[in-house]
């Protein structure tokens, strides 16, 4: 088998590169040039709306390079988990930015689009039928987790993936699929061996994670033989190392031997890593275990409200000294207070959060009682409806600025307020109540594929 | 005694997805981390607590290759739902670094 060679442009696409090591990168004439866009990591909100956590500009930017590259190379181009959640809405997103890049660029790409949110209806007759169940300390899944959803993504394999580069795919804009099933298509499409298109895969999936020194993000370049792969830096200044790269097998999964995907469980217990060059690391002994039944992450979130939000400092020592029972006293107020609107207990909740004190580890905080000079007050209030959100957030930051307290001497006002609008109106929240792995009978099944031909590219 | 941040090259917590926690402990050299590795120290009952779970969903996993020690827990609160306060798992490693070693 000829060596195949991947290049990942960036841990997710919008975070950026240099163009030193993406041009280093192309020179190396790589068979693939790809990004995964996605990550759960920002949390429910951008797969419950269907936006992106990275600004539009900067995905412009880095599609920009890869596609006018991957053309003018005739290197096919893919993005995986399009938009940060892979959602319908955020594949139509990164195909509006295509679009815009073709037409500036006069690019004419044959391009697949991959979408994997899936219908509700499928997923109502697969809970019936026994197909799904919880990935992880979730509850089983119901009816109605499925319904109140607002977006319901699947995190397919590589089986779409080749079918889009067999079908001559140059460009290919993908809905959410599992990473390393981006990078692990190609290869395993030519035959090399699972174990090690896997782990490659993996590794290189988060970009410059693998690569010293660590300055932001970067291009990363793997290449897969016979019995080994190597992974190397795009940017000739950088290295990779054994340190680097076999500490990336651990990153962000919960164990560090057996790292699972649709149709298998990638192992790692046996694998070596070398340093063969300086910049280049050696990697061998990755297998690769066969599933008996083909399964994909399901991935769905639902709204619960509206959130506002307020930031304040308290300095005043006496105030400090005394935030425990004037965050109570607070409270009560804010409770008497919106009753008086007709909002009740049960239509909204608020946290306060007290930074410099306890507002990272809560109840875990092992030095809660530390000295204290300054505290940053965040209140965040979730309500039923947006106009309950602005007016308890309202009376609340009312309450919390002009309470009093024992031993008050501040009687003007106890918080430094940074800036006019205080209240900061976020929209929207969603949780995610949907973290459940699904049996296929097929690969393809939770997946639609269309194509925009070359022609067309410009004027869908 | 020492406390595990002044032995440990990385101590750094992560979502492992929205459900999970994992926490990594790595070494910069092979002896520092076999004689942490065997000293028992790192338990599940004296990890539980510091996360408010139960000793039995803690998991603990010595990865030799990397020098490094996985820890993985379930969030009390899922990832960005109401009442996390931090949504990518990023700054809960701190207990870890105050754990007592012997010499």
């Amino acid at each position: 088998m000829p060596p195949i060679r991947l290049m990942a442009t960036t841990g997710i696409l919008g975070y950026g590169f240099t163009e030193e090591a993406f041009n280093a990168g192309v020179a190396m004439k790589p068979d693939l040039i790809a990004c995964d866009a996605g990550s759960s990591d920002p949390g429910p909100h951008y797969l419950g709306s269907g936006t992106a956590f990275v600004s539009r500009a900067a995905v412009k930017r880095d599609l920009a390079l890869m596609v006018t590259a991957g053309v003018a190379n005739a290197i096919p181009v893919m993005i995986g988990s399009a938009g940060g959640s892979g959602s319908d809405a955020q594949v139509d997103w990164t195909l509006d930015i295509l679009r815009e890049i073709c037409t500036e660029n006069d690019l004419a790409p044959k391009v697949a689009v991959i979408r994997t949110e899936q219908s509700k209806d499928l997923l109502h007759g697969k809970l019936a039928a026994g197909k799904i169940q919880p990935l992880g300390p979730i509850g089983d899944l119901t009816d109605e987790d499925i319904d109140d959803a607002s977006r319901i993504v699947a995190m397919m394999g590589p089986e779409a993936y080749q079918q889009a580069l067999q079908d001559g795919a140059d460009v290919v804009i993908a809905g959410r699929g599992t990473d390393a099933a981006l990078f692990a298509a190609l290869p395993l499409m030519k035959g090399a061996d699972p174990g090690l298109s896997w782990h490659l895969a993996k590794i290189i999936e988060c970009g410059a994670q693998v690569v010293e020194p660590r300055e932001g993000q970067d291009c990363v370049i793997g290449t897969i033989y016979d019995d080994h792969f190597t992974v190397e830096p795009g940017h000739p200044d950088r290295r990779c190392t054994v340190t680097r790269v076999s500490a990336h097998t651990l990153y962000e999964n919960p164990e560090p031997y057996r790292l699972k995907e649709p149709d298998g469980t990638l192992v790692t217990d046996q694998c070596r890593f070398e340093q063969v060059e300086e910049r280049v690391v050696k990697v061998s002994g990755s297998r690769y275990e066969p599933a008996d039944q083909y399964t994909v992450k399901l991935e769905g979130a639902r709204p619960v409200g509206f959130r506002t939000v307020f930031v304040a400092g308290i300095r005043d020592p006496i105030l400090i000294a005394g935030i425990d029972d004037f965050v109570k006293s607070c409270r009560q107020r804010i409770e008497r207070d919106v009753g008086a609107l007709g909002i009740e207990p049960a239509d909204f909740t608020l946290s306060v959060h007290l930074y410099g004190k306890n507002a990272v580890m809560g109840e875990l905080e092992p030095e809660a009682d530390g000295p204290v000079h300054e505290l940053g007050l965040l209140l965040d209030v979730l309500g039923r409806t947006e106009d309950i959100s602005r007016a308890v957030l309202a009376k609340s930051r009312y309450a919390f600025l002009h309470t009093d307290f024992p031993g008050r001497m501040c009687i003007s006002g106890n918080l430094a307020i940074p800036f006019s609008p205080s209240d900061m109106h976020v929209g929207a929240v969603y949780e995610f109540n949907i973290w459940h792995v699904m049996e296929c009978d097929d690969p393809m099944e939770c997946v639609r594929m269309e194509w925009i031909e070359s022609e067309e590219v410009r004027s869908w | 005694m020492v406390k595990l941040m002044d032995i440990a090259r990385v101590v750094r917590g992560k979502n492992a997805g929205a459900l999970q926690l994992t926490l990594d402990v790595m070494f910069e050299d092979e002896e520092t981390y076999r004689k942490v590795r065997d000293s028992g120290v790192l338990s599940p009952r004296l990890i539980a607590p510091l996360y408010g779970v139960t000793d039995n969903e803690v998991a603990i996993i010595p990865f030799d290759v990397a020098k490094a020690i996985k820890i993985t827990v379930p969030r009390r609160v899922r990832s960005g739902s109401p009442g996390d306060t931090d949504v990518y798992g990023a700054q809960q490693h701190v207990p870890l670094m105050q754990i007592d070693l012997p010499d």
